[in-house]
């Protein structure tokens, strides 16, 4: 009798799993599709010569060496997108956070703030670059007219913006600040969490607003922190398209991204085997910078956690 | 569990059923043909009607037809030939088709030829193509596409302008000093605003790389060895940056980038008395519905031993291989592709997309009582194509823009350009060869 109870069971238990894996099986199927595989293809090309065309050649690790060591634009495309990120991720958090304490007001008509500074978030990426191109235009753009009555006054010449070599890194970065209602809305969602009480009692502490904001809400916001920065690090390293669309990496590389010099390796060159090189550089200089980052993790405070 | 395995096996065979719903497909040999008019675009009912001929034409092949915009089609190509997935028949580039013949994807056009001639088929006449074409479509001896569309390059002058001035069609420069003296006069300036300019090398489809043929010099020698750094060179491209010296290259930018800004053409807003463009300019002005009076003319060339030649290029016809040899499909692809190279078909494929056809019987007929077709057409004889550069195969589009643009906003000097030029391109060949 237990042996037959347990064969049912056994039979049971073997057709759930059955049932568990043909569940999972879309996922499972696309994650080893279209997950594993390109990504294991992509490192066994990274030794080849292949050109998307002919049959790869196995070349060792001459496409590592030739991009460490006799690529010039390798290290400027890598220093461009350091740059970038170094710039672009703290800044972004910045304006977020100053976004997210503004708008986390109880005042009327709050909805529609947020919505407003969240909405560049939806303008597709190319419109975005389009309309920033005409106001960054030196000649007769509106940034450069707003700003002529500066330039009068300290007898300078209008700044060139993304035309020139000097300036046109910061003009993407400053740009791109135009979508920090996305990390705003993060941030935003983790301060309505914060519960009231800790700042009733800082009233009766008689903490003002600077002290309430530095030592209650951006500690307790500090999760969300670190998970923006840690996005806008893997984000900032695979940047391109604005690049793409307003610049097209120039002038003189100036905002010649990295992902951008991978692209052009791939498509413009038809160099499979160095793009996916490169691919794989990138993927460790990520991983190690957001290792470092995830150390940060110490300086987070969770709500609820006493320790 | 049966009855969840039951469902799938229902999914299964419906997804199978709606695939077989086609029923003039029935029997027939099926056919991809891959093009530039995707559905919505204005010339897809017309190329698609092409298409439904050929298939009710005859009861062997059936040819499936899918548009993708400009834009898309390169990409998805390129990948789709990587992965054995090509369209049987396709739409390609001319200058690079010997790197795909070098690389044994492409079917050989010249063996169909062959067996349609040892049959007693009416075969492709290659006669009626551009010979500069063909010649970029052969690798060994055999041709393995071939010349579907052509392009060229010409003067496109504005004769409102001209006569503004006092000037005719018969006064249409024929040299470089000619153009420089026509250009200034039909300058206009208000203060530091540039209103209007009679010309500049640099803007439109005037290309460094058509100067430096037009002066009997070229980028690259016999073994693809770049040859910048000749006194000829750098005469030229100071030629084209300083063609207008009188106006700062920060004025002349910014002229140049209030048309690329508001997406207008340049020329077509009268902005620009004589620029060089492609055959889609005059395309562009008949979708702007331009009323301007214009002509087309040869580009002038170098007051000494200059060349009457231009860029030009086109797409390519060319059967895919996919990993597979000679079969019924790659035979249906060639019966496709001879209708599609033939007179009647180029006819009416240039109707729907305004192409210049590169069947040139097909487009004596096409530009009959059209002077600017015919002088178009007629330039087509003149065009030469870009080589393909294995190790730089971008070198006239991005490896060449970096410093070329960088010497247009006024950050480098003629020589500087042309030196780092020479340094980039040498450290390219010296890396591509490390890797064969």
């Amino acid at each position: 009798m237990a042996t037959q109870k347990n064969k049912a069971l056994g039979k049971l238990r073997s057709e759930e799993r059955v049932l568990g894996y043909i569940f999972a099986s879309p996922w499972l199927i696309g994650l080893i599709i279209l997950g594993v595989f390109p990504i294991a293809l992509s490192f066994y090309l990274s030794f080849t010569n292949y050109d998307m065309l002919g049959a790869p050649g196995f070349i060792w690790f001459t496409n590592y060496r030739i991009l460490l060591s006799n690529d010039s634009l390798f290290y400027t495309a890598l220093f461009n997108t350091l740059y970038h990120v170094a710039i672009s991720v703290p800044l972004g958090l910045l304006v977020g956070i100053i976004l997210a304490l503004l708008l986390n007001s109880k005042i009327k008509g709050m909805g529609i703030y947020r919505t407003i500074y969240y909405l560049p978030n939806v303008v597709s990426v190319v419109a975005m670059s389009l309309l920033w191109l005409w106001l960054f235009q030196p000649s007769f753009g509106l940034v450069n007219n707003l700003l002529s009555p500066i330039y009068n006054f300290f007898k300078m010449e209008p700044l060139l913006w993304y035309q020139s070599s000097d300036m046109s890194k910061i003009t993407l970065i400053l740009m791109g600040l135009w979508t920090a209602g996305g990390s705003m809305i993060i941030y935003l969602a983790q301060m309505q969490d914060i519960p009231s009480e800790l700042y009733e009692a800082a009233d009766i502490d008689g903490a003002n607003g600077l002290q309430k904001i530095f030592k209650i809400t951006i500690p307790l916001m500090t999760p969300s922190i670190v998970f923006n920065f840690i996005r806008g690090l893997i984000g900032g390293f695979q940047d391109l398209t604005v690049s793409y669309i307003m610049t097209k990496g120039g002038p003189g590389h100036s905002t010649y991204y990295y992902s951008y010099y991978l692209f052009d390796k791939m498509m413009s060159d038809n160099a499979m085997g160095m793009a996916s090189a490169m691919a794989w550089i990138l993927l460790v200089i990520t991983l190690v910078i957001t290792m470092g980052a995830l150390s940060l993790n110490k300086y987070v405070f969770y709500l609820g956690d006493q320790s | 569990m049966k009855k969840l395995l039951l469902v799938m096996l229902l999914m299964v065979g419906v997804f199978a059923l709606s695939a077989c719903g086609d029923e003039e497909v029935d029997g027939k040999i099926e056919v991809t043909f891959w093009h530039l008019s995707p559905v919505g675009d204005e010339s897809y009912s017309q190329v698609k009607k092409i298409v439904r001929d050929f298939n009710n034409s005859q009861d062997v092949y059936y040819v499936n037809e899918y548009g993708f915009s400009f834009w898309d089609y390169w990409d998805k190509l390129n990948i789709a030939v990587a992965s054995n997935t090509a369209p049987d028949v396709g739409f390609s580039t001319i200058d690079d088709n010997v790197h795909r013949a070098q690389r044994n994807v492409l079917f050989n056009i010249s063996d169909f030829i062959a067996a349609d001639v040892a049959a007693g088929i009416e075969t492709v006449n290659t006669n009626s193509f551009y010979s500069n074409q063909l010649g970029f479509l052969t690798y060994e001896d055999d041709l393995y596409g071939l010349p579907f569309t052509a392009t060229t390059r010409m003067l496109f002058y504005n004769l409102d302008h001209f006569a503004e001035v006092g000037l005719t069609a018969d006064d249409v420069p024929t040299t470089w000093s000619e153009l420089q003296v026509v250009a200034k006069q039909l300058d206009i300036v208000d203060g530091n605003k540039i209103e209007r300019i009679g010309f500049d090398p640099t803007f439109g489809q005037g290309t460094y790389m058509g100067y430096l043929w037009q002066s009997g010099l070229d980028y690259f020698d016999d073994e693809l060895q770049v040859t910048l750094n000749t006194q000829g060179h750098y005469d030229v491209l100071d030629w084209m940056v300083t063609f207008n010296n009188e106006y700062s290259r920060s004025q002349l930018n910014s002229f140049g980038e209030a048309n690329t800004i508001l997406g207008i053409d340049p020329f077509a807003a009268g902005r620009v008395s004589m620029v060089v463009g492609t055959d889609g300019l005059y395309q562009t002005l008949l979708d702007y519905d331009s009323t301007m009076n214009y002509a087309v003319a040869p580009i002038p060339v170098p007051d000494e031993d200059g060349v009457r030649v231009n860029w030009g290029s086109g797409f390519s016809l060319e059967l895919y291989k996919n990993g597979r040899e000679l079969d019924e499909k790659a035979q249906g692809a060639w019966e496709f592709s001879k209708y599609l190279m033939s007179v009647s078909i180029q006819v009416e494929y240039a109707d729907a997309v305004g192409w210049i056809m590169g069947n040139t019987e097909a487009m004596d007929i096409v530009a009959e009582g059209n002077p600017i077709i015919t002088a178009l057409v007629e330039e087509c004889a003149y065009a030469v194509d870009k080589l393909f550069v294995p190790y730089a195969p971008a070198w006239h589009a991005g490896d060449w823009f970096q410093y070329y643009d960088q010497l247009k906003a006024g950050d480098a000097t003629v020589e500087d350009t042309l030196k780092d030029a020479i340094d980039w391109y040498n450290e390219k060949q010296t890396n591509y060869n490390a890797t064969q």
